[in-house]
């Protein structure tokens, strides 16, 4: 497990330094102003500064598998604070990256699904459509909890404000070659 | 070159391991080996430590015994050890200059991670200095005598400290300080860290010491404006601001202070109190003088053109000092009663109010304060007394305004001036122009009998050219005559039937109106133009009972010179304006005015005017019925009555000519002004002209030669837009509550139909009060005199001019200080936004005994605190703000946690990063505030928020941070919060920079010669640096660095001579273009230009060496000893060369 | 002016009404909008936040073609702003993502210089048309109206190229130099959970429950935004937030687009009003001829 993590742990480094700025990370000073400034941080296993105090101690695999990245709602302020100029938003998306890729994420936790999802629609379409989405969400995730949204969702539908069907973009395949060349590439 | 240096040199090469910094990376013995194979050189060696004497002496022996010509040492930096060896070499008997020096460290075995390539790479170096060294020629250091005096740039403790050492030593320093006194950030601060003595009570001696030590003179208030010269003999320029207050007479009783009504912010106390406008820096302040804050000027009074105190009298009203008020008045207004009822007040125009919602209605408070005077003007009316009497008799030609003024003038300066009026009225204008609604003719009465009062002689029914010539005048016994004859005849319209009865001209029916003669008026009038005169023609006419009054004008309302609120009464007396209509020709019927013929007009281009020029609409004729005309397009002057004798010049458009300052004519002795001069213009301008003329007739009896700068001086100039200081005033005066001004009281229009009462009533006491409490007093000093008056020793004095001084100075030391970052630049704090947060240096003077609350700690609504947040690190250690560490935040916020302590039983947080207890005693009182029971949490605020989440966070501020040692988000609450704000380089920081060619660091903070070696020294020579300008800094360091400074001063002083590297570059007299290209670009401006020879110099003592000209002459003249272009380009061949040595092995 | 229109997902379908507001605005402010053709998601956060490359590599893509039609771009989602400012910076800054995305848009026959200027609508209307060229063009003053204008994240975090990062007032301007009433509302720019309010309901909830309470603490009768998702899950989650916390909101939230229209007198119809699941009627209808 230590030898694992410790391999790990150089691929996380080397992956979140690749990141635009990714190199600030080094130059945190744990001052907590990220988490104090997270509208999210006290729901987060660890706090954002605790994240990057994991990456220095080598114990960043415990931070994936807790809930804190999937809790960020992307806010920035973290980003836009931080006096060491961390992009601390972008860290966590990189996080989620790796977390996928490596499936280290909380199952218990349902972005990552959500996420998933997105992509996939996404590429199925070119643009992506609420109903498509949370219809495919909850049936992954919790079938029953669909039906809280049912009334919402059906109350918008009167609204004119659900597209039932998701348009399909005529460049779609074009789209489809970037991506895959993207993917192929490896560096996604 | 190579056979140049054959067994010409002999040259010892000496390469050095500097422990294992060489030896380390590079392979010694190989390049000593590889050394000894160039030609020329006689000796190559190795040693541990070339710099140690035992190395020194090595070089020494050797150049003795072998004889040596020529010496290089391969080692560290020559920043580091040149001087070393190059008086190692002189010792020896061989010039300094012809040695080299290798750098193999720096630029080698530190930056180098392969041992075979820094090897290389050292003999490269190597032989690159021995073929350069061959060149080299003998230099002589040049020396130049020291000038002992020493510029003190900063009167903060540095400043402070370094003054006083190099007074003590007997040399003179100016300490020269921005501020109105020395004392800096220290003596704003209560408690020092960490012996928490009191600030002030360690500070204060030592600013009486500057202040009254023999040695030191200080310039308060002052600024460096240009600096030029070289080490030993500075030039320097400095700008003492005036303080309006002489310094030798002050006694600084504060007398002034107390009647001055300006309230500002005071600064010294962080704005957290208020000061006056004449006021002292501080009680302990050295030197401790008040001065006056005249920053911004007040506009109302500097657009006037006799320069009216109006923000003066303003004030005065403002706090029911009416008397005072009016004799301000009086001082400069010979005709206060006119000006309040009829000036076109261009102060209400240029009133920065104005800018805010609208200006002061300045005009009617004067109206207010004449009125006032008239109730009792028995004990009201001072009547001025004329101090020497003067027989001198003047001659006034017109009773107008401009005659008046003159008179009056002259009078009080003890002249017998004569008024000759034509008419058996007196006041010209003012009482045959102006109808009595607006100036009743009793109150100009009133003015013109205390002129008479006052011993000036009017002779009326005296018509000049009539019952006397100019020409006899003199003969009469007039020393001198001033002519203001003004313009009262009205020019024609120039159309057809303009002969018919029925038609007048304005200005004559408005005189014989006034002259009481009984006038027939139509039912319908017309009257043409868009004056002042139409429209009193039109309202006099509408009086005498006319049905129906119509104005007839060829533009529009925009582009009408009558004063606006005049159109506007116009037009609620039921007054008809006809706009872009011109009458062509009058029509009539049976030799009687039945109408107008006329064209209606559209505005097409700007003419010289700026005003659009109206242009005809084809047939758009019409015809407007009426059975009365009056014509009142313009008024010229009637030069009838001159005197061809007197030849005076007469301009094209039939006014008299004179100079614009002094008014004098063409003929010696004969001066004029008003109407007469300027054609038709306002009271007030004539006023101007009258008071200019009795200056220069007074100069004029006095055979002093005339001169508009007395004038000038007594504010008489020409006005222009730039004298006013521009500021954003909607910005400045953002908080200041709007509020329109006064509505004047005045006769309904029933009230005014049929008679000439007085349109506009007195204005009550409230009503004044409200309106001269508006003023911003943004002068901010308002001028109203007060502090002249109450002052016993006559020290204040509002004419003082700023002056600048020249010193000659032998060094400068810089101890300018530092600012504090402003967290409204950072605004999650909510500083600003919330009462009780605080920056540090706020703290200091809320906790200061003599601060606002006494030195209580209180919140704004005046209860003590409960609980009080520090917050570090805002503003330092931040990429949003400045990246560095501020050095004493830690400490300070310690000292205010214990001052918390000490005064409240506050629960005290303080929010550190990291905490810096780094010097003397500091860890020691850091324990001490843990044990006081300070709770420390670590991690820094995130943001301060009133929203509360619960019960217990009600009404608190909320601080929000995570307490990194528990990995929880706290929410904090607190009533008042301290920013521990960083320290940051001074606003002018760029300025000084480019003053003294200085240089600054990445943090911005001025540049130190050497980061550990030479601290308080610069890059420029005979320019040292003491305290927080160099970078943050503490007390005792600043202190530190203050006598260090002086140090450094004292000894270069001390030695009498500087001496100069021979590093220059030389211009060729002979080849030199003289373009003066070189002059432009030298960074040290040390290239002079040889006026006689055309050539320019470099001079030697200014030169630094750095070879711009040398690289930039067109034609390549300047060489530069040492780095001649032989020199260098040797050493690149020795470079490349050995490279193929090196192959070859 | 002449703009580069790029919708985004959400305006196609719950945020419809912003779509149609904005157009109807923009025509009477005669700012023309081009509807970039054929284009695709931005990649929003979501994506972005799993598939960095790939969101600039589509991004790029919407870009790409943006670029042909040579004005700025302009669009009013705040997600797609940031997505889209992210993309272009990082394509004219980080030399070894241009090289990867050009690679990739080639197969698709693309290419992007990095040219465009991306903005947000809110931009465009308070900055290139400027207030004072605004108010000549109203009909109907928002006089006494209380309103809550809500910035929430992306619109000036991280890059807050036109408004501070902390303290957000282009809004509060606008609508207060049309006569409004911008009440004090400390929250405006804090986050309402975003994507949260469907993967976590629960905590997403007291997010919104915080906002709602400090504008109606604060006396706002309506809140105004500039995002789709933060209109949605202020308004449309009101009664899970009631139900929940037991408290009784009923404080409509509409586009800041719909409520410039109305001042500009345009039809309910033409700014989708109505089409909220908080009605704004109450609010909304003195300026419809209803009294209050």
């Amino acid at each position: 497990m230590i030898k694992t993590s410790e391999k790990l742990q150089e691929t996380f480094l080397e992956d979140i330094y690749s990141i635009p700025d990714g190199e600030k990370l080094k130059n945190c000073i744990q001052c907590g102003t990220c988490s104090a400034s997270c509208p999210t941080s006290h729901l987060m296993d660890y706090t954002p500064r605790q994240v990057i105090s994991a990456f220095r101690a080598g114990m960043l695999d415990r931070v994936l598998k807790s809930n804190t990245v999937w809790m960020c709602a992307s806010c920035y302020y973290c980003t836009v604070r931080c006096p060491s100029g961390i992009k601390l938003t972008d860290i966590m998306y990189e996080l989620k990256r790796l977390g996928i890729k490596y499936d280290l994420y909380p199952p218990q936790n349902a972005s990552p699904v959500m996420a998933k999802i997105f992509v996939d629609t996404l590429n199925r379409f070119g643009r992506s459509a609420e109903v498509v989405l949370l219809s495919l969400f909850f049936l992954r995730t919790k079938p029953f909890k669909i039906l809280n949204f049912v009334p919402m969702g059906w109350k918008l539908f009167q609204k004119g404000r659900i597209a039932v069907f998701s348009k399909t973009i005529e460049g779609k395949d074009d789209l489809i070659k970037i991506i895959k060349y993207i993917e192929k590439k490896g560096v996604a | 070159m190579s056979d140049l240096k054959n067994n010409t040199h002999k040259i010892g090469v000496y390469v050095c391991d500097c422990g294992s910094n060489i030896a380390g990376m590079v392979d010694v013995p190989e390049v000593v080996k590889f050394a000894s194979t160039l030609p020329n050189v006689a000796i190559a060696r190795e040693h541990k430590y070339m710099c140690s004497d035992p190395g020194q002496d090595t070089i020494k022996k050797d150049i003795k015994e072998l004889g040596l010509t020529r010496v290089v040492v391969s080692s560290c930096s020559p920043l580091m050890h040149e001087p070393t060896f190059r008086n190692a070499v002189q010792d020896a008997g061989l010039n300094q200059y012809l040695f080299q020096m290798a750098n193999i460290r720096e630029q080698c075995s530190w930056v180098t991670e392969d041992r075979i390539k820094a090897t290389e790479k050292a003999k490269k170096l190597v032989a690159a200095a021995v073929e350069r060294v061959i060149l080299h020629e003998p230099l002589k250091l040049k020396e130049v005598a020291v000038n002992p005096n020493v510029l003190v740039v900063g009167g903060g403790i540095a400043g402070i400290e370094a003054a006083l050492q190099i007074a003590n030593s007997g040399k003179k320093v100016y300490l020269v300080e921005k501020s109105p006194s020395i004392g800096g950030h220290m003596a704003q601060l209560d408690k020092t860290f960490p012996t928490l003595d009191c600030s002030a009570c360690i500070l204060t001696p030592k600013m009486v010491q500057v202040g009254r030590h023999p040695n030191i003179e200080l310039m308060s208030y002052s600024e460096v404006t240009d600096v030029s010269g070289f080490v030993g003999n500075f030039k320097v320029k400095v700008k003492k601001k005036s303080k309006f207050v002489e310094q030798e007479k002050c006694k600084a009783c504060g007398d002034c202070e107390k009647e001055c009504p300006v309230e500002r912010d005071d600064e010294y106390e962080m704005k957290m109190k208020k000061r006056k406008a004449i006021y002292r820096y501080f009680p302990q302040a050295v030197p401790n003088t008040f001065l006056i804050d005249k920053t911004e000027r007040p506009p109302c009074k500097i657009t006037c053109p006799i320069e009216q105190d109006a923000s003066g009298y303003t004030a005065l009203i403002a706090q029911k000092k009416y008397q005072q008020a009016i004799d301000l008045v009086r001082k400069k207004n010979p005709l206060p009663i006119v000006c309040s009822r009829v000036c076109y007040h261009p102060c209400e125009t240029a009133c920065r109010r104005g800018d805010l919602d609208e200006p002061i209605s300045i005009c009617h408070l004067k109206r207010f304060l004449v009125d006032w005077e008239m109730e009792k003007p028995e004990e009201r009316y001072k009547k001025p007394e004329i101090k020497n009497e003067r027989e001198e008799k003047v001659a006034i030609i017109g009773s107008g305004p401009a005659g008046l003024a003159c008179a009056y003038d002259l009078r009080l300066l003890g002249y017998q001036p004569t008024i000759f009026e034509e008419l058996d009225v007196v006041g010209g204008m003012l009482h045959t122009g102006i109808p009595e609604y607006r100036l009743p003719k009793k109150l100009l009465k009133k003015e013109i009998d205390r002129m008479k009062d006052l011993g000036i002689k009017i002779k009326t029914n005296t018509k000049i050219g009539k019952n006397f010539t100019l020409g006899n005048l003199k003969k009469q016994g007039f020393d001198a005559v001033f002519i203001a004859t003004g313009a009262h005849k009205g020019l024609k319209m120039k159309i057809p039937g303009e002969e018919l009865a029925g038609v007048f001209d304005g200005v004559e029916f408005l005189r014989e109106v006034s002259l009481g003669k009984k006038m027939e008026v139509g039912k319908r009038v017309a009257v043409i133009g868009g004056g002042n005169t139409a429209v009193d023609v039109a309202r006099t006419v509408w009086r005498l009972g006319a049905d129906e009054v119509n104005i007839v004008y060829r533009r529009t309302i925009k582009e009408m010179p009558a004063a606006a609120h005049e159109i506007e009464e116009t037009q609620k007396e039921g007054i008809k304006i006809t706009y872009l209509t011109a009458p062509l020709e009058i029509i009539q019927k049976n030799g009687k005015v039945s109408g107008i013929k006329c064209i209606k007009m559209k505005l097409g281009e700007p003419d010289s005017s700026g005003r659009r020029r109206p242009v005809p609409v084809e047939g758009s004729e019409h015809e407007i019925k009426s059975d009365m005309v009056i014509a009142a397009v313009s008024q010229a002057p009637d030069l009838s009555f001159m005197d061809p004798s007197l030849q005076l010049k007469v301009s094209k458009w039939e006014t008299l000519e004179t100079d614009p300052l002094t008014m004098v004519t063409n003929q010696e002795g004969v001066f004029a002004g008003g109407d007469l001069v300027t054609g038709p213009a306002t009271v007030v301008e004539a006023l101007a002209c009258g008071k200019r003329a009795a200056i220069s007739i007074d100069r004029y009896l006095n055979n002093l030669p005339l001169d508009s700068k007395p004038i000038i001086e007594a504010g008489l100039g020409r006005k222009s837009k730039d004298d006013i200081p521009k500021i954003d005033v909607k910005e400045k005066y953002k908080d200041k509550p709007r509020k329109p001004r006064m509505q004047i009281p005045g006769l309904s229009i029933k009230e005014r139909a049929g008679n000439f009462k007085e349109v506009e009533l007195s204005i009550p006491e409230k009503l004044a009060l409200e309106e001269a409490s508006r003023c911003l007093q943004c002068g901010p000093c308002v001028e109203c005199f007060e502090c002249v008056r109450v002052c016993e020793a006559k020290a204040v004095n509002h004419s003082l001019a700023d002056q600048t001084v020249e010193l000659d100075v032998g060094a400068v030391v810089i101890a300018t200080g530092f600012d504090t970052y402003d967290p409204v630049l950072a605004p999650q704090y909510g500083y600003k936004k919330y009462d009780n947060v605080l920056t540090s240096m706020e703290f200091e003077r809320l906790s200061h005994a003599g601060g606002v609350t006494g030195g209580r700690i209180l919140l704004k609504n005046g209860k003590e605190p409960e609980s009080v947040a520090i917050l570090h690190c805002i503003g330092s250690r931040d990429e949003n703000a400045n990246e560095y560490c501020s050095r004493v935040c830690c400490m300070y916020s310690l000292k205010f946690a214990h001052l918390v302590k000490e005064k409240t039983p506050a629960k005290v947080y303080e929010l550190y990063i990291d905490m810096r207890s780094f010097g003397k005693g500091y860890e020691e009182f850091y324990k001490r505030l843990m044990h006081e029971g300070v709770l420390f949490v670590r991690g820094k605020g995130a943001e301060i928020t009133d929203v509360v989440e619960n019960e217990e966070e009600k009404g608190k501020l909320i601080v929000k941070c995570e307490d990194t040692l528990l990995g929880f988000v706290r929410r904090i609450p607190v009533d008042m919060v301290i920013l521990s704000t960083g320290l940051q380089p001074q606003k002018d920081v760029a300025e000084v920079t480019r003053l003294f060619t200085i240089q600054r660091s990445r943090d911005g903070f001025f540049l130190e010669k050497h980061p550990k070696l030479a601290p308080v020294a610069t890059a420029t020579d005979g320019v040292f640096l003491a305290g927080a300008c160099q970078g943050p800094k503490d007390i005792p360091d600043s202190v530190a660095q203050g006598a260090g400074a002086a140090a450094n001063v004292i000894a270069m002083i001390d030695k009498g001579v500087v001496s100069i590297e021979p590093i220059v570059s030389y211009i060729d007299p002979e080849k030199c273009a003289g373009c003066k290209l070189c002059l432009t670009l030298c960074p040290y401006n040390a290239i002079e230009f040889n006026q006689e020879k055309k050539v320019s110099q470099v001079q030697e003592a200014l030169c630094k060496g750095c070879g711009t000209c040398v690289a930039s002459c067109p034609s390549g003249v300047p060489i530069q000893y040492g780095f001649r272009d032989e020199q260098i380009l040797a050493e690149i061949e020795g470079a490349l060369e050995s490279e193929t040595l090196a192959v070859n092995k | 002016m002449r703009y580069s229109y790029y919708p985004g997902c959400s305006l196609e379908a719950t945020a419809k009404p912003y779509d149609v507001s904005v157009r109807s605005v923009c025509q009477a402010l005669d700012l023309e909008l081009d509807e970039v053709k054929d284009w695709n998601c931005c990649g929003a956060t979501s994506y972005i936040s799993i598939r960095e490359l790939t969101a600039f590599a589509i991004s790029s893509r919407n870009l790409a073609l943006a670029e042909k039609m040579g004005n700025d771009l302009v669009t009013a989602c705040p997600a797609c702003y940031t997505v889209l400012n992210k993309t272009n910076i990082y394509m004219r800054e980080k030399e070894d993502i241009r090289k990867t995305v050009s690679e990739a848009l080639a197969v698709a026959n693309l290419k992007y210089d990095g040219t465009v200027k991306v903005r947000h609508l809110l931009d465009i209307i308070v900055n290139d048309i400027g207030l004072e060229k605004i108010n000549p063009k109203i009909k109907q003053r928002l006089d006494g109206l209380k309103i809550a204008p809500y910035y929430g994240c992306q619109i000036s975090r991280p890059h807050g190229t036109f408004d501070d990062p902390e303290f957000p007032m282009t809004m509060d301007n606008l609508f207060s130099s049309l006569g409004a009433e911008v009440v004090n509302f400390p929250l405006k720019a804090k986050c309402c959970g975003g994507m949260l309010m469907t993967t976590d309901p629960e905590n997403g909830l007291s997010l919104i429950k915080n906002l709602l309470s400090c504008a109606q603490d604060n006396g706002a009768e309506l809140i105004v935004t500039a995002c789709p998702l933060c209109e949605i899950n202020l308004e449309a989650y009101q009664k899970k937030v009631n139900r929940k916390f037991k408290t009784d909101f009923f404080i409509p939230a509409i586009y800041f687009t719909q409520l410039l229209g109305v001042a500009l007198g345009l039809p309910k119809e033409k700014l989708a009003i109505g089409k909220e699941l908080v009605s704004s009627e109450k609010v909304l209808d003195r300026f419809y001829g209803g009294k209050r």
